[in-house]
């Protein structure tokens, strides 16, 4: 048994799934939104890169056209959506939810239900002694750790992640300061969602690309986020790294079966008993 | 009294329904009773008593499992009696609501959207289970479920027909429907309408705000297990997907668009959704399920106490049913 592919395998599905979770702490921890359509969003970032590839658009040009056109779609989830409701934390889910049913069935009117698969953009192997690697999943784990670098930064090192930082602690005191907190929510759905569809791109080649694709991102994100703990960032790197650790080496272990239903149990329980998450901060509306 | 003519109305037109409506008709009829059953133990945990449980087919699920194994004779093959499977069936979904009530609502407690996801994974757990538990038939489920039989003083009659069967069916969702506004409409009404609004200042005046949570909690189990109970019987099938993720959203959908605080809005929620989705995926197609997805959306947004129970309210005069 070789432990570099499954160290690797385990890695690059950690890297995603914190990169998934990243988006939806980010309009969590700042608006108190949880937003059960950004699966769905994932996946459409997904399927531009499917529709980019069908035009004979080069990858790069799916890897810039997803966060923008899901990030479009998430400024006018917000415009139509989410602005109106979210003083109601709990409606938020039911109409995310309703959002992602409406979604999901979008993509299987124009898409079909089936699943499709992308084409990576490199083919090569990576090899090392007896052990050979595929090129794409290396690329794929880079730029997930640029992309996650890239969000921290802006979060902890600009003076606009000071910003969201003051209005996600105290979002009077920083309306007061003169902060315009309803633009910072918009700016913050946008990237969160803009993330998710980059995601979703960045996957596409690895995994095979259907409709309910979004579901078993959404749940292990979450569970993520509330493992971790939603106070700090960091929070979602130990959330996403326990989460998905356990699921990939339970999978290759025992089997995919076993595994999910050992570490959603093995995570509510950490939710349950320590409702402030791994790395603590502050407690979820 | 105008609520209750509302819903002695509602009942009356149900009851007459299938003298209109066919035989055919009869029979989905009867399933859709038995959703609005589902509906009104979502409504009961959800819209009274303030939890938002995304996994309330569990309940039903477990109600359908325990059912389908007793009246087949794989627990105990001498007892196969369908009143001992609808007592285990909602005695057993009670009991996992109460272990599970007490894990989440004790001392510090999970709530609101922690609870939303908790409950989301847990019915997806189950339902990933079961789809794996093969001497429960695994992915396929059970099948051949025997009907319900009545059996009084020595006369046993097999609930088959068609006909029989919805009436059956409408007397036991009348009658729980009755208790459950009764029970609401009492002093325990009133407490959980603090429970809901304002569990601290209740507990400060000396009650214990866990136990009524849990008591509501599993008294919605068990109306869901009751209902999954008698659901396996309609069609002798009990499968997967009677316990997990789908069912349970679809039952949210159906109480939020008729009205989580209004009984009879839930109930007819489950029967108006279901069968207007019979007829309208004939003319829409898969565009159906994108309309139900937007008229959820909108009615969250607009109209959250529900489409059917805002007009009702305004008509009932009243605030709750």
């Amino acid at each position: 048994m070789d432990f570099l592919p499954i160290f690797l395998d385990v890695t690059s599905y950690i890297l995603v799934l914190v990169l998934v979770a990243l988006g939806l702490m980010i309009v969590f921890g700042m608006m108190g939104v949880i937003n059960m359509a950004h699966g769905e969003l994932f996946m459409i970032g997904a399927y531009v890169m499917l529709a980019s590839q069908s035009l004979g658009l080069p990858f790069i040009a799916g890897l810039l056209l997803a966060p923008l056109i899901v990030g479009l779609l998430g400024l006018l989830i917000e415009t139509l959506l989410i602005r109106h409701i979210y003083l109601r934390p709990l409606d938020t889910i039911l109409a995310t939810w309703g959002l992602s049913i409406a979604l999901k069935q979008i993509i299987v009117l124009t898409f079909g239900p089936e699943s499709h698969s992308v084409a990576a953009p490199i083919d090569g192997a990576f090899t090392l002694g007896s052990v050979s690697y595929p090129l794409y999943r290396l690329l794929l784990m880079a730029m997930s750790i640029l992309l996650i670098a890239g969000t921290f930064w802006l979060f902890l090192k600009t003076s606009f992640g000071l910003m969201a930082r003051a209005v996600i602690a105290r979002p009077t005191t920083a309306a007061a300061l003169g902060i315009d907190t309803r633009r910072m929510y918009r700016l913050s759905f946008v990237i969160g969602t803009a993330l998710a569809g980059l995601a979703g791109a960045l996957v596409a080649p690895i995994i095979s690309v259907d409709p309910q694709m979004g579901l078993g991102y959404l749940v292990p994100g979450f569970l993520s986020i509330l493992v971790g703990g939603a106070g700090p960032l960091a929070g979602v790197l130990v959330g996403g790294a326990v989460v998905g650790g356990t699921s990939n080496l339970l999978t290759v272990w025992i089997s995919p079966v076993a595994a999910m239903i050992t570490v959603y149990i093995l995570a509510i329980l950490v939710i349950r008993l320590k409702p402030e998450g791994l790395m603590g901060g502050r407690r979820a509306k | 009294m105008r609520n209750s003519l509302i819903a002695l109305l509602v009942f009356a037109g149900l009851a007459i329904a299938p003298v209109f409506v066919g035989n055919y008709w009869t029979g989905q009829l009867t399933a859709y009773l038995v959703y609005g059953l589902l509906a009104i133990s979502l409504s009961l945990v959800w819209g009274y008593g303030g939890i938002l449980c995304f996994g309330q087919a569990m309940f039903f699920g477990i109600g359908g499992y325990l059912m389908a194994t007793i009246t087949k004779g794989m627990i105990l093959p001498g007892i196969t009696s369908s009143y001992i499977g609808l007592i285990v069936a909602i005695a057993g979904a009670a009991l996992f609501a109460l272990a599970l009530g007490y894990f989440l609502f004790a001392g510090r407690g999970v709530s609101g959207a922690y609870l939303a996801i908790i409950t989301l994974a847990i019915a997806l757990v189950l339902e990933r289970l079961m789809n794996n538990w093969y001497a429960l038939g695994g992915y396929n489920g059970l099948l051949n479920v025997p009907p319900i039989t009545l059996s009084f003083f020595g006369v046993s009659y097999e609930l088959y027909d068609r006909l029989p069967t919805f009436y059956v069916i409408l007397v036991i969702v009348a009658a729980v429907y009755g208790l459950v506004v009764l029970l609401m409409n009492s002093r325990y009404g009133l407490l959980m309408t603090a429970v809901r609004s304002h569990p601290d200042r209740l507990s400060f005046l000396g009650y214990n705000v866990l136990t009524l949570r849990l008591s509501i909690f599993t008294l919605g189990a068990a109306i869901a297990g009751l209902a999954g109970a008698l659901f396996v019987t309609l069609d002798g099938f009990a499968s997967p997907t009677l316990i997990g993720f789908t069912l349970s959203t679809e039952a949210l959908i159906w109480v939020a668009l008729g009205g989580k605080e209004m009984m009879l809005a839930a109930l007819m929620g489950a029967i108006l959704t279901r069968w207007a989705e019979s007829w309208l995926v004939e003319i829409f197609g898969d565009y159906w399920i994108l309309i139900l997805g937007i008229a959820f959306m909108i009615s969250v947004v607009l109209l959250p106490k529900g489409l059917l129970a805002t007009p009702l309210q305004k008509f009932a005069g009243r605030k709750r049913l």
